[in-house]
């Protein structure tokens, strides 16, 4: 008992901030989304994503442009991981600093610097218009390719120090050990390399994807108006057409949405094989 | 019947930027033979094995295994074994899976390696491991996997690069038997990398002692330990007394020295011929030195002393004696017997002139 008080004590602060702005309004909100537009309790606003195709879409857009950033960070970090993980110590502070330099900047400016190097004049559509290579200008931006490009510059940082820090954690004279055994540089990195750093791919992909389905700033300013995700819905529910209860509904779908996928992934990842080599 | 040779160093050389790692390295291995590389860390011992395994590639020489030049080719066509410090058994395989992995690139069939796994098994006598992973088994457990791994593929080689530094005193030399019964049941040659000299001396058929990527000497163990060709070989295998001095005599192949701190100590004519007036180092073993509470006045080898400090480690007691300004290292055997002798005490050192060595004095020094 004369233990436990002292650590009540300290946490107690963080704790009543915690259950003040955070839980509270959460409750709050989760009660005001089964209200309907006469104030009184219904799944009205909950049956729109099993009877209108409009939100249904919505709502696998928004899973589908997540599922695409996370495969294309995960293709991009690899190799940059793998590299880090056979650097010098010098080296990899120099390329960790790299990869976060970007997130100095607001995710707005750099979002709005892909909108002039992607757009109709941007210099890839230039450069490929003067090359003869196209004859019109590609559409890299308002559509899912767009927020997907964005989405991918916002997150790769988490995916490769996710993945870079469990291949740090792997013993090099495994690679040496499977070699001596008759292994193929290719052969080791599947059977060793990759298996290996399954945890890292796991939390990679775990926190990209979740980041990607509550993302906002990206798809509002990359996707425009014709690709709106989940979180732009909400928004433009609870700011624009003042319907708080959808906006409240649309986020606690996206929540559930997110929760779901990822503790099913979690599922299929943490095999009896996974907690018996990675439980600490 | 001619000596199969199983692997031929031809002048190897190695270099990483400008510092020569490993310098002219040349070696025949027998068929069979058991050999050590020894030295101290940056010696080479390590590299030279990297080359074999084909992690490295010389700069220059030749690299033969049975008889094929080996240069250039990676190390998954070499068809070696080999046993690393860290074990680097892989943490997501199972025992079974662990030596089954060079099998399975075999293109065995299931039932052959499910046989080859536990044959491999009861000859590291852990037969009931095989469904266990690396983690839950103990550090000794785990290199005698390593080692299972890497002869189930029943390798021209067996590489092992110290191969029980990672363990503790007991179970090295537990390990260390284990090595041997495995060499003389199997008589598959191997090559050791190991720092340690009772590793190497216990171990090996042949061992060769680096230094600074030359190779000092290439012995028989006793030949190693008895008749160094160096200064460094004699110091590095085994603590030894060093005196210096002047040679005084030379009669026929009987010498004396006159040290420095005022010994007469006799000896016989060295391998590299001594002159008289020439300087010399001298060398006796800790163990060759025969304590005793007599008093005699100092004479040809023999010193008086006090006793100044002792360790006691079981079947023997370092002793440290001083003797006219010099302080000798003597390892007794039951010290406790010597009645009356305890640190203080005047005693009597005294050796045979067979087990004296001299060496001309390396360089300028006085």
């Amino acid at each position: 008992m004369n233990k436990r008080l002292p650590v009540l004590l300290l946490t107690a602060p963080s704790m009543i901030i915690l259950l003040g702005v955070f839980l509270l309004p959460m409750l709050l909100m989760f009660l005001l989304s089964f209200e309907n537009a006469q104030e009184s309790f219904s799944f009205e606003n909950y049956l729109l994503f099993v009877q209108d195709p409009f939100y249904v879409e919505i709502l696998w857009r928004t899973i589908r442009v997540s599922l695409w950033t996370v495969l294309t960070t995960l293709v991009l970090a690899f190799p940059v991981a793998m590299y880090m993980a056979q650097a010098t110590g010098k080296m990899r502070g120099i390329i960790t600093m790299l990869i976060l330099a970007p997130h100095l900047i607001s995710v707005v400016i750099r979002n709005f610097g892909w909108v002039v190097v992607l757009g109709e004049g941007g210099w890839i559509n230039q450069m490929l218009l003067s090359l003869g290579i196209i004859d019109e200008p590609l559409r890299l931006l308002y559509n899912e390719l767009g927020v997907v490009i964005g989405l991918t510059d916002s997150f790769i940082a988490y995916m490769v120090l996710a993945i870079a820090t469990s291949l740090y954690a792997i013993d090099p004279s495994l690679s040496k050990a499977a070699s001596i055994l008759g292994a193929s540089r290719v052969r080791t990195f599947f059977t060793v390399t990759l298996p290996l750093c399954v945890p890292g791919i796991f939390a990679g992909v775990t926190l990209v994807f979740s980041l990607s389905m509550s993302a906002f700033v990206t798809p509002a300013l990359m996707g425009g108006t014709s690709v709106k995700v989940l979180p732009v819905i909400a928004y433009e529910q609870i700011m624009s057409t003042l319907n708080w209860p959808l906006g409240a509904a649309l986020a606690f779908l996206l929540l559930g949405s997110t929760i779901l996928l990822v503790s099913a992934f979690t599922k299929i990842v943490e095999t009896k094989r996974y907690k018996e080599v990675f439980a600490s | 019947m001619e000596k199969m040779i199983d692997v031929e160093l031809r002048n190897i050389q190695k270099k990483f930027q400008n510092n020569i790692v490993v310098h002219d390295f040349s070696l025949q291995i027998e068929k069979g033979e058991f050999i050590s590389f020894l030295g101290p860390s940056g010696c080479g011992k390590t590299t030279t094995l990297n080359m074999i395994a084909g992690f490295l590639e010389p700069d220059e020489g030749d690299l033969l295994i049975k008889g094929k030049r080996m240069n250039g080719v990676p190390p998954y066509k070499r068809e070696l074994g080999m046993v690393f410090q860290t074990y680097s058994l892989f943490p997501h395989m199972t025992v079974a899976e662990n030596i089954a992995y060079g099998l399975k690139l075999r293109k065995q069939s299931k039932a052959e390696m499910q046989e080859r796994v536990q044959r491999v098994l009861d000859l590291v006598k852990l037969p009931n491991v095989a469904d266990r992973y690396p983690k839950q088994l103990s550090g000794g457990q785990r290199q005698r996997i390593a080692i299972a791994r890497a002869l189930v593929i029943e390798p021209s080689l067996l590489l092992l690069d110290e191969p029980l530094s990672n363990l503790d005193a007991k179970l090295r030399e537990e390990l260390r038997d284990e090595l041997k019964r495995l060499h003389q049941e199997i008589g598959v040659t191997t090559i050791f990398v190991t720092h340690d000299q009772e590793e190497a001396l216990s171990l090996s058929d042949r061992i060769v002692v680096l230094n600074h990527g030359s190779v000092e000497q290439i012995g028989t163990p006793t030949e190693i330990y008895h008749n160094p060709a160096s200064e460094f070989v004699h110091t590095f295998i085994g603590k030894t007394n060093r005196l210096h001095g002047v040679v005084t005599k030379v009669e026929g192949n009987r010498m004396k020295v006159q040290t420095d701190k005022g010994f007469v100590v006799s000896a016989l004519q060295p391998a590299k011929a001594v002159q008289e007036g020439q300087r010399v180092t001298v060398f006796i073993r800790p163990e060759k030195i025969v304590l005793s509470a007599e008093t005699a006045p100092a004479g040809v080898n023999q010193a008086n002393g006090q006793l100044m400090m002792t360790s006691f480690l079981g079947a023997f007691t370092e002793c440290q004696v001083q003797a006219g300004g010099e302080i000798l290292d003597v390892k007794v055997q039951m010290l406790e017997k010597l009645a009356g002798v305890t640190p203080g005490s005047s005693v009597l050192c005294q050796w045979h002139e067979e087990d004296v060595l001299v060496m001309p004095a390396e360089g300028d020094r006085l």
